[in-house]
């Protein structure tokens, strides 16, 4: 696949590299600025609270704790 | 990738080295896109640990700074005209922590909410527990391995540390001590994902609603490090509390 890039990139060898730069970089900060993001708060190592389980979802909870039980807080 | 292989590349579709392919010239070809989706993925599992633990440090110490920055700027106003900590929004700052044991550039902002974006800035204050001081359990998450990672070092606490909370109106000491008259509120803990009762106004007892009596401090993060399997809870009561007034600091605060 990095063989067809290099082939359609323009111009001489010194332009393709530069190419080939522009385009990593571009990569990078999607995965920085976009994917990386989107992960991050899906990983076990995040969780640093507790809650009330899985359970509480389905189930009416078993008492009102005082905590209000913020978005995306498994923690 | 390299210059080499353009080369190479050029003179296969050039009309002098034109030739049919062979099944060996498939499988290599295969086999070179396989390696290079392979090596891809390597690189890229790589970029996202610089991201974790380099990244997301990087942008929560902005963020702290920048809230450090605020909340001086609020609280050098006269202390009638600091907002009560109970009115401050999801994601501002509520209080400084200082831990002597953790050396003197550590003095984080907590903050108000526990949801991931407020985590992603700094500890997280609960709402809805108790605020510095107030009778009840002052309950605070934090990192332990990402986003500064705050509360990395919470194992290296010790029973009779100190815990110094600044906020705009007091300095506020805690000492890590099993909670009195709260048998099962061990200054040090290791409990459950869904062990609810820590946060409670009274810890660790089953009941949300019993009238607290102590003036509670909590702090959680996940356990063991990189795992969500457990938490590392520590518990602390208060002992001591001081105005805040123009050059005070707690002796122990040595410098912030």
């Amino acid at each position: 696949m990095y063989r067809w890039l290099w082939r359609h990139l323009p111009g001489n060898w010194l332009a393709k590299l530069a190419g080939c730069l522009v385009l990593l970089f571009g990569v990078v900060v999607l995965l920085f600025q976009v994917v990386f993001p989107w992960v991050d708060p899906k990983l076990p190592w995040n969780n640093v609270g507790v809650s009330r389980g899985a359970g509480a979802i389905t189930v009416a909870p078993h008492h009102p704790g005082p905590q209000l039980h913020l978005p995306g807080s498994s923690g | 990738m390299s210059g080499l292989e353009a080369t190479s590349d050029v003179a296969a579709v050039s009309p002098a080295s034109e030739r049919t392919h062979t099944v060996g010239d498939w499988v290599r070809a295969a086999l070179r896109g396989l390696g290079q989706l392979l090596i891809t993925f390597g690189v890229l599992i790589l970029l996202f640990v610089a991201y974790e633990l380099w990244w997301t440090s990087v942008q929560t110490a902005h963020e702290q700074h920048q809230l450090a920055v605020h909340l001086q700027r609020e609280w050098a106003r006269p202390k009638s005209q600091i907002p009560p900590i109970s009115t401050v929004p999801l994601g501002g700052g509520i209080a400084v922590l200082y831990i002597p044991r953790f050396g003197k550039d550590y003095h984080p902002v907590i903050v108000q909410g526990t949801g991931y974006y407020q985590l992603a800035e700094g500890p997280g204050h609960y709402v809805g527990s108790a605020y510095p001081g107030q009778l009840g359990n002052f309950y605070v998450a934090g990192h332990r391995t990402t986003h500064s990672a705050p509360f990395n070092r919470l194992a290296e606490l010790r029973k009779g540390d100190n815990i110094y909370l600044e906020t705009g109106k007091a300095w506020f000491t805690y000492r890590l001590e099993n909670v009195p008259g709260d048998p099962h509120a061990k200054w040090q803990e290791i409990v459950s994902p869904y062990d609810m009762p820590i946060s409670y106004p009274v810890p660790d007892q089953p009941n949300p609603h019993l009238k607290p009596t102590q003036r509670v401090l909590t702090f959680s993060t996940c356990n063991p490090e990189y795992s969500a399997a457990q938490r590392l809870v520590v518990h602390g009561v208060l002992v001591a509390r001081h105005p805040r007034t123009p050059g005070y600091r707690p002796p122990a605060v040595v410098n912030g």
